[in-house]
């Protein structure tokens, strides 16, 4: 065990020489997103002070659930060295069962059986993505790349050319409302959230995931199981982009089979944006949610921007003009780090 | 281990294509309306065979409903087949079908122009008369296109039926959520609505562009709404943005404040009438689009239009116009409280 502590996160654990303990816990990449997100808040607040409400906040809040709680699987899984790019198209697929089940118009089964059979097939479709990668030695890409046309080809099938309406009463109130007032999104964001930081910091299972990607070939002599490892990554995804769907889905006025297009490009940019290596072992979950945030927020950010119509036009560009910024102010806060760190070794 | 993979991809791929074979098989079984398929030539019936995008889907049905209808009228023999999934190449494959089989005429809805043009120009080379409806095709593949409605009738249907709505002496904003900034309809649609809109007394604040993405269309009808406190309506003018526009608005807790008028099936927006967030629905009578489309195949095989034409009589619809190859439908249809129960599409 003691071989793999040495090979995690702790990357960090040489003095750092910026004074303030704030900036010794949030790291160069979530310092770097931090800033960025109050500077854009500040700036949009200050041109339309409605931009504070509480309402937009919350909305912008439950946006950033369903992406936030898949991100944290992602994350796991580029973390052992791996990808996975069709969570968008699972998410899909996973609307077009629960909808079939649940819809009153079509089986009208209990959600006390549909919600269950929801996450058991997530799970399932992300362990099977798993086994192809770990076993049959497939790169995840190529498999996840796949997966992204097949599972969006059966979900036109499951939907046959319509449209699903009419979810039970009950889980489109719990998505729209919630519980007690807080939506259930940002609910079971939180509760994914505490989770996956426990899996991280508290289990010894989070710290051989990131051995398993700093160093495949040093993670074997220790006597790690690859396979069991990549498994529990892409099955914790589907389970997740399972959970996801339950709770973002019923927020929306139908289920098309449209659903999820571009989740997975949005979920991958927040895992690498929020300074994840894609070459595995290394990044904060702090990271890639504050990445969650600013992405998000970039859409309302442009509307109260009054940008204008011809602006409009351009909100994809600007929108990675963000992730450049993100990325560009990273490497601006190492430089200063570097140069800070030669003027006290002088 | 590769033999693993081989298993693995061979299961994925048998998973596949089993139930694209079951849904292939009713296809093939195509629909015809008339008895005397096999008539003797010299009193043989001219047979139309009708493609739609996809076959099975409510739209389409409407429109089969009206093509029946105008087929007995006229004693024509219709064929009416499609891919229940949409694929273009299975929309190549019938229309090539179709040309050995010697029809009359071709009547195709394209999925994707360019996958079925091949298909067409070779019928055309074999003297079978080529229609587009529904969308339009290459230019060289079709003779003429059966035209819904014209970007003018759109626009400012979408615009009188917000200002019905509204009661015309409204003043305040409007904001239209398209799909992406580079949909041609939709942007052609804007263009006539942007006059329109400023003959009234409403003001365009913006244009969102959510593509097509529900999440994107709820979400910017929420932004809007909380950014424009004088909003008094919002156009949602694709079939994704009008539902999530409409969610937004009662998500918002805006129902009747802020009307939400657009573009979209009625099936998709009975909801939203009945709880009075929508009051019009626009989009043109798909039964009508059907009638006409044989109406313009029938005149085709008996050589009653050609290049030039302008008009065209259409049984109970009277007299259309031709706009160059295009056979125009004419007027949009509005879908209220009063009639939307009576469409199922």
């Amino acid at each position: 065990m003691s071989n793999s502590q040495t090979l995690t996160v702790d990357h960090d654990s040489r003095p750092v020489c910026f004074s303030t303990r704030f900036f010794r816990l949030i790291r160069q990449r979530e310092a770097g997103l931090l800033l960025l997100i109050s500077l854009t808040s500040v700036v949009v607040g200050i041109h339309d002070v409605r931009f504070f409400s509480v309402d937009v906040w919350r909305d912008i809040l439950v946006r950033c659930a369903p992406t936030a709680i898949v991100a944290c699987g992602v994350m796991l899984v580029v973390v052992t060295g791996e990808i996975d790019i069709s969570v968008g198209s699972l998410m899909a697929l996973l609307a077009a069962v629960m909808g079939r089940m649940l819809s009153e118009q079509e089986f009208d089964i209990s959600c006390w059986i549909g919600i269950p059979v929801t996450l058991g097939l997530g799970t399932l479709i992300g362990v099977f993505t798993g086994s192809l990668v770990s076993m049959g030695r497939v790169p995840s890409i190529i498999v996840t790349l796949g997966l992204l046309t097949a599972l969006r080809g059966l979900t036109t099938l499951m939907m046959g050319g319509k449209n699903i309406d009419r979810l039970p009463e009950g889980l489109t109130q719990v998505a729209k409302q919630g519980f007690l007032g807080v939506p259930i999104s940002i609910l079971a964001a939180a509760g994914v959230i505490g989770l996956t930081s426990v899996l991280i910091h508290h289990i010894p299972l989070g710290r051989r995931l990131y051995a398993l990607g700093s160093s495949a070939e040093s993670a074997r002599m220790a006597g790690l199981s690859e396979v069991r490892l990549k498994l529990f990554a892409f099955g914790y995804t589907g389970f997740l982009t399972a959970l996801a769907t339950i709770v973002d889905v019923p927020r929306l006025p139908k289920i098309e089979s449209g659903i999820g297009s571009e989740f997975e490009l949005l979920v991958v940019t927040c895992v690498v944006v929020g300074g994840v290596a894609i070459s595995g072992g290394q990044g904060r979950l702090i990271g890639v949610l504050l990445a969650v945030v600013l992405m998000t927020m970039i859409r309302p950010a442009l509307t109260f921007m009054d940008i204008g119509e011809a602006g409009e036009k351009w909100t994809r560009a600007i929108q990675g003009m963000f992730i450049l910024l993100a990325v560009v102010s990273d490497s601006l806060f190492s430089w200063r780090q570097r140069h800070s760190g030669k003027v006290h070794a002088a | 281990m590769n033999r693993f993979v081989c298993f693995c991809l061979a299961s994925l791929a048998i998973a596949l294509a089993v139930p694209g074979c079951t849904n292939n098989s009713p296809s093939r079984t195509a629909e015809t309306s008339g008895e005397n398929s096999k008539a003797p030539a010299g009193s043989r019936k001219i047979r139309v065979a009708l493609l739609p995008k996809i076959k099975g889907i409510s739209y389409f049905s409407s429109c089969y409903k009206g093509a029946e209808e105008a087929a007995n009228e006229l004693g024509i023999e219709l064929i009416y087949d499609g891919p229940t999934d949409g694929d273009p190449r299975k929309q190549a494959e019938m229309i090539e079908q179709w040309t050995i089989d010697g029809v009359d005429v071709i009547c195709v809805a394209p999925n994707a122009p360019d996958v079925v043009a091949g298909a067409m120009k070779e019928a055309r080379a074999a003297g079978i008369a080529v229609i587009t409806w529904d969308a339009d095709g290459t230019n060289e593949s079709r003779s003429f296109f059966v035209n819904q409605a014209s970007a003018q009738s759109i626009g400012e249907g979408l615009v009188n039926a917000m200002l019905k709505d509204l009661g015309p002496a409204t003043e305040g904003d409007v904001v239209i959520i398209s799909a992406d900034a580079t949909s041609a309809n939709q942007n052609a649609w804007i263009e006539t609505m942007k006059p329109a809109l400023a003959r009234s007394k409403l003001k365009l604040a913006t244009i969102k562009y959510p593509g097509e993405n529900a999440s994107n269309a709820l979400a910017d009808g929420r932004d809007v709404i909380s950014k424009y406190p004088d909003l008094k309506g919002i156009f949602g003018i694709s079939t994704v943005s009008f539902p999530g526009a409409a969610e937004a608005v009662e998500q918002s807790g805006k129902s009747g404040q802020v009307l939400v008028t657009g573009l979209s099936t009625p099936n998709d927006m009975k909801k939203f009438v009945h709880t009075g967030t929508v009051r019009s629905v626009v989009l043109w009578n798909t039964v009508d689009l059907g009638y006409l489309t044989i109406h313009v195949a029938k005149a085709l095989a008996t050589r009653e239009i050609k290049d030039g034409t302008t008009t065209i009589k259409a049984g109970r619809l009277g007299e259309k116009s031709i706009v160059g190859d295009n056979v125009m439908l004419g007027d949009i249809m509005v879908f209220t409280k009063d009639n939307i129960d009576q469409f199922d599409f």
